[in-house]
C-alpha cells in the first residue's frame, strides 16, 4: 500500500518551534548571562552551585540547591516576577507577598493579633522599669497601615493599633511613662511622615513624635525653622517596594535634619559583636548607603547589638531600647543627651545589667513601631535578671 | 522533581526531548560476523531518564522501586516460563501482589497501624521503619525521617501499575515482556511515575514495542502539557492560597461565608492541581509516542455521585474495578454480596489516599452514597432536573473534601458546624475580603470546570480552522511566559529584616 506523504502543518510546526524556542532559549540564557553573588532586591547571597557528594546527593541537599541556583540565577529574574505583578494589579488585585498596594503608597498587612507575645513583652517592661531606679519611657509608634487604614482595600484584614497601643499602655505599670505619638501621626498624615515604599517612618515623622515626646521627657524640642534639611537619598525604594516589585507608587526621598545651631556629634560607636572593640566614626550617617538600595541604613547603618552616640552636649545620658524606627528618631535627641546607647534586644542573651554599666544611665527609652511589637520576641528578655 | 518546577521545565523536559526524537526505537550495533546487537534505544532512554527523575526526588528509595520492579519482570518471566504449571504460575503472582502490597503497607500504611495498635493496646511500640532509617542516618547521614515514615515518592502509583502487569499475565490478557529494559521503562516513564494517571500495561503494551513520534503528537503533546501546567501553576497555586489561610483559621471562629469560600476554593484547587498533572502526564506521554487513558473528564458536571467517581481519577476507578470489585464477583452475585463488594471498594479506594481514618471515612461515605443511588435513588435523581442533580453531586463532593483535607475527624465536624454558621456570623469582614479580591479567579475556576473551553475550541477546530490552527501556538506561548513568571516568583521571598 503506498502511503501518500502528509503535507507539514505549520501552526504545528510553530507550537513546536515556540515551545522549544522558549525552553532552549531561557535555559542557555541563563546559563551562559553573568551571575550575581548578592541579590540586592531580596537582600539574600544567591545560592551556589552545589558540590557533588554522595551525602549531598542522598540527603537531597544536592538536589535542592541545584534548583534554588536555577531559581536564583533564571534569566531576567526580577522582570518575571514583576511581570507577575502588573498582571495582578491590572486585574484589580491590591495584596501582593502580605503588601497592600494602596493609591500612592504601599502598606504592610498586619493580621489581627491575640496580644498572647505581647503580655511577655508588657510584663518584661514593668520588671525592667521597678528593678531600675530610672525614669522609664514606652513609645510604640503606629505604622502607615494604621495611619492611612482608609485607603486599604474594602475589608482588608488590618490589625487595629490604635486600640493595640492603648492596650499596651493600659498594662505597662505606674513606673511606666508612656508616651503617645497616634494622635501627632494621625494629625499629620497629610505629611510626609511614612516613606511610601519602605515600612519606616520618614526622619519628619520621627520629628515630629520627637517634638511630642519632649514635654514628658522633660526636653525643649528644637523648632522645626533651626534645622537645614538635606535631601540626601533620592529614588528610595524601600522593603515594601522589595516584597511588591510594584512600580505604580513613587519612589521616596531620604532626608537629613542637620540642626543649624546646637550640640554636635563628637563620636559614634558601633559594637557590632561583643567581646569585641566597638568600631568608631564621627557621624551618624552612613553616606556610602545613599548609592545603595538600603538606604534607610544611612542611618547609623544595619541592625547591632549596641550603638553609642556621645555629643558635645551637657545633658544626661539616655538608654533606647530600640527597633529600627529609633535610627532616624537618635540623631534629634543629640541635641538633649551627652551620650545616647541604642541596645537592639535581638542581640542581647544576656541581663541587660551585664553588657551595660546600668547606673550610668538618667532616662530609659523604649521605642517600637507597633508592628514589630507585635509580634516581638526579644523585648521578653528585658526582664531577665531584674 | 516535578513538572511544574523551572528545573524540569527548562532543564530536564527540552534536553531529554530533543536527544527521544532523533532517537530510533531500536540501533543495531554489528558484533561480529552477521550478528547484531539490537539495542533498544529510545526504551533504555526512558529507562534512564526515568530513574534520574525519580531520584532526583527520592535518591534514596529509588531502590525499592527498582527492587519492585525487578521482581515483578521475575516473576512475569516466570509464568511465561512456566506457562503449563498453574501452580507456579498461582505461586508467582501471590509473590508479586503481596511484594507490592507489602511495600505499601511498610512505607505508607506502617505509622498508621503502629499508631492504632498503641493506641488500641496502650502499648509503645516504634515502628522498624523508623529504627532502620535510624541505623541507616547513623551510619550515612542520608536524613531519613526519624519521626514518621517519609512516604516514597509515587509508591502508590507505581506499585499499582506493577500489580496490573502481572494480574493480567496472570489473567492472560496480554503477553509477557521479555526485555528488562522494556518492562523498567514502562515503570519508570517519568510522565506518570510520581502521580499517575495509573498506566495499566495493557493500555501501553503495543506503544512499548513500537512508537512513533511527528510533529504532530508532539505539538499536540506540547497543547496538552501547557493546558495542565495552566491549570496547575495559574489556577490551583493561585486558588489555593485561600483554602492555606482558611485552612488555619480557629473554625469555632470563622463565618459561615469564610468556612465556604475556603472549601470552595479547595475543591477548585484539587481538581486543577490534579487534572492538570494529569494533563502534563498525558501530554508528555504524546510527545514520547505514548496514548495514556484520560483521567478526568469534567467530574464538578457530574449528575450523580456514581457518575462523578466515572469521571474523576478514572484510571484508580479502572483499576479497582478491574482488580478488586470484579474479582471479588462485582454485582453478579446478589444484593448482599455487591454491597459488601462496593464497601469493600471504598474503604480501599479512601485508604488508598492516605493512611488515616479521615480517608477511610471519606471513601465509605462515598461508597455508602453509591449505595444509595444503586438501590433506588439513582433513578430519582435522573428524573429531576440536571441542575438540581448536578448541585446536589456538586454539593456532596465539596462536603466530601470537608472530610478529606481537614486534620482529623474532630476537625472536619467543627468545619462543617462553621458551614453551617455555628461561627456566629453569616459573612464577616474576612469573608467579604476573601471574595472581592479573589472573585476573579472563582470565575475562571467555574468555567474552567465546566465544557465551555473545550466546546469553543472544537467550533474552532471545526468551523474556523485557520483561527483555530494558529490560537494553539499562541496560547502555549501566553501559558509558558505566565507559567514561567509564576514559577519564578514561587521562589521571591526576600529576607529583608522585616522586623527591623
Amino acid at each position: 500500500m503506498l502511503r501518500k506523504k502528509k503535507r507539514l502543518n505549520l501552526p504545528n510546526l510553530i507550537t513546536c518551534i515556540a515551545f522549544f524556542g522558549i525552553l532552549i532559549f531561557m535555559a542557555v540564557m541563563t546559563a551562559v548571562l553573568p551571575k550575581q553573588d548578592f541579590l540586592e532586591m531580596e537582600n539574600k547571597y544567591a545560592e551556589k552551585f552545589p558540590k557533588f557528594s554522595a551525602k549531598a546527593v542522598f540527603n537531597r541537599t544536592y538536589m535542592n540547591k541545584t534548583e534554588s541556583y536555577i531559581s536564583d540565577h533564571f534569566a531576567g529574574r526580577i522582570g518575571w516576577i514583576k511581570a507577575r505583578t502588573v498582571l495582578e494589579t491590572s486585574l484589580g488585585k491590591r495584596e501582593r507577598n502580605g503588601i497592600y498596594i494602596l493609591d500612592n503608597r504601599l502598606a504592610e498587612k498586619i493580621p489581627e493579633s491575640d496580644y498572647s507575645s505581647v503580655d511577655k513583652a508588657i510584663a518584661a517592661i514593668n520588671k525592667f522599669a521597678e528593678g531600675n531606679d530610672i525614669p522609664v519611657f514606652t513609645m510604640i509608634v503606629p505604622t502607615s497601615a494604621e495611619i492611612y487604614a482608609d485607603e486599604l482595600p474594602e475589608n482588608a484584614p488590618n490589625a487595629d493599633q490604635k486600640e493595640f497601643i492603648d492596650y499596651v499602655y493600659q498594662n505597662l505599670g505606674k513606673s511606666v511613662n508612656t508616651i503617645d505619638v497616634y494622635q501627632t501621626m494621625f494629625s499629620n498624615r497629610d505629611d510626609y511622615i511614612y516613606y511610601r515604599t519602605d515600612h519606616h517612618w520618614t526622619t519628619m515623622g520621627a520629628y515630629l513624635a520627637y517634638a511630642a515626646a519632649g514635654k514628658k521627657m522633660g526636653y525643649d524640642p528644637v523648632p522645626p525653622e533651626l534645622f537645614d534639611i538635606e535631601h540626601a537619598g533620592i529614588d528610595f525604594i524601600g522593603t515594601f517596594y522589595s516584597k511588591t516589585l510594584y512600580d505604580g507608587v513613587e519612589k521616596d526621598t531620604i532626608d537629613f535634619y542637620h540642626p543649624n545651631v546646637g550640640s554636635r556629634v563628637t563620636e559614634v560607636a558601633i559594637t557590632s559583636d561583643f567581646g569585641k572593640e566597638p568600631a568608631i566614626y564621627e557621624s551618624m550617617y552612613f553616606r556610602e548607603y545613599l548609592d545603595k538600595k538600603d538606604k534607610y541604613a544611612s542611618f547609623l547603618g544595619t541592625n547591632v547589638p549596641i550603638v553609642d552616640i556621645k555629643s558635645d552636649n551637657g545633658g544626661g545620658k539616655l538608654l533606647v531600647i530600640k527597633d529600627s524606627y529609633a535610627h532616624c528618631y537618635a540623631p534629634f535627641l543629640t541635641q538633649h543627651y551627652s551620650e545616647i546607647t541604642l541596645v537592639d534586644m535581638r542581640y542581647i542573651n544576656m541581663p541587660l545589667n551585664k553588657v551595660l554599666d546600668m547606673g550610668e544611665y538618667d532616662q530609659a527609652l523604649i521605642l517600637y513601631n507597633a508592628s514589630s511589637f507585635m509580634t516581638d520576641t526579644d523585648i521578653r528578655k528585658l526582664g531577665y535578671g531584674q | 522533581m516535578v513538572f511544574s518546577s523551572l528545573t524540569f521545565l527548562y532543564y530536564f523536559l527540552p534536553i531529554v526531548l530533543i536527544v527521544y526524537i532523533f532517537l530510533p526505537n531500536r540501533i543495531a550495533v554489528p558484533i561480529g560476523k552477521e550478528k547484531n546487537l539490537v539495542i533498544p534505544a529510545r526504551n533504555l532512554l526512558i529507562l534512564l531518564t526515568g530513574f534520574f527523575f525519580y531520584a532526583w526526588g527520592e535518591p534514596f528509595y529509588v531502590v525499592i522501586m527498582l527492587f519492585s520492579t525487578l521482581i515483578d519482570y521475575t516473576a512475569g518471566r516466570m509464568m511465561d516460563k512456566f506457562d503449563d504449571r498453574p501452580k507456579i504460575r498461582t505461586v508467582c503472582l501471590i509473590v508479586s501482589v503481596c511484594m507490592n502490597i507489602g511495600l505499601l503497607a511498610v512505607f505508607k500504611y506502617s505509622d498508621f497501624i503502629f499508631d492504632t495498635v498503641n493506641s488500641v493496646f496502650g502499648t509503645d511500640i516504634t515502628n522498624p521503619v523508623i529504627l532502620a532509617n535510624r541505623a541507616i542516618n547513623d551510619i550515612y547521614n542520608f536524613g531519613l525521617s526519624e519521626d514518621r515514615v517519609a512516604l516514597p515518592i509515587g509508591i502508590s502509583f507505581y506499585t499499582f501499575q506493577s500489580m496490573s502487569y502481572t494480574i493480567d499475565l496472570y489473567l492472560r490478557k496480554i503477553k509477557v515482556q521479555k526485555s528488562f529494559i522494556g518492562f523498567t521503562s514502562y515503570v519508570t516513564l517519568f510522565p506518570q511515575i510520581v502521580a499517575g494517571p495509573i498506566v495499566r500495561y495493557e493500555d501501553v503494551a503495543a506503544e512499548i514495542e513500537d512508537r512513533k513520534v511527528n510533529i504532530g503528537k508532539i505539538s499536540e503533546g506540547i497543547a496538552k502539557f501547557s493546558k495542565g501546567l495552566a491549570k496547575k501553576v495559574l489556577l490551583a497555586n493561585n486558588i489555593g492560597i485561600i483554602w492555606t489561610e482558611v485552612k488555619a483559621m480557629d473554625y469555632s471562629q470563622i463565618s459561615a461565608a469564610t468556612a465556604w469560600l475556603g472549601i470552595l476554593a479547595f475543591t477548585f484547587q484539587i481538581y486543577f492541581d490534579f487534572s492538570g498533572y494529569s494533563d502534563m502526564a498525558v501530554g508528555l506521554g504524546k510527545m514520547l509516542g505514548f496514548n495514556f487513558p484520560k483521567n478526568f473528564d469534567h467530574p464538578y458536571l457530574s449528575k450523580s455521585v456514581s457518575e462523578f467517581w466515572r469521571r474523576w481519577h478514572i484510571t484508580l476507578g479502572t483499576w479497582f474495578r478491574e482488580y478488586v470489585y470484579i474479582p471479588l464477583g462485582g454485582n453478579r452475585k446478589g444484593m448482599a454480596k455487591t454491597l459488601r463488594n462496593l464497601l469493600i471498594v471504598w474503604a480501599l479506594t479512601g485508604l488508598w489516599h492516605g493512611a488515616s481514618w479521615n480517608f477511610v471515612v471519606w471513601g465509605l461515605y462515598y461508597g455508602i452514597l453509591i449505595i444509595i443511588e444503586r438501590v433506588g435513588f439513582g433513578k430519582i435523581l435522573e428524573k429531576l432536573p440536571s441542575a438540581v442533580s448536578m448541585l446536589y453531586t456538586f454539593l456532596i463532593t465539596v462536603f466530601g473534601w470537608v472530610l478529606f483535607d481537614t486534620d482529623g475527624m474532630g476537625k472536619a465536624w467543627q468545619f462543617f458546624k462553621a458551614m453551617f454558621g455555628a461561627g456566629g456570623s453569616f459573612a464577616d469582614s474576612t469573608a467579604k475580603y476573601i471574595f472581592s479580591s479573589n472573585i476573579l479567579i472563582f470565575i475562571i475556576c467555574i468555567f474552567a470546570s465546566t465544557t465551555i473551553f473545550g466546546k469553543l475550541v472544537a467550533f474552532l477546530k471545526k468551523k474556523k480552522r485557520l483561527v483555530y490552527a494558529y490560537a494553539v501556538p499562541a496560547a502555549v506561548v501566553c501559558v509558558m511566559l505566565l507559567c514561567t513568571s509564576y514559577l519564578v516568583d514561587s521562589s521571591y521571598n526576600p529576607f529583608l529584616y522585616f522586623r527591623f
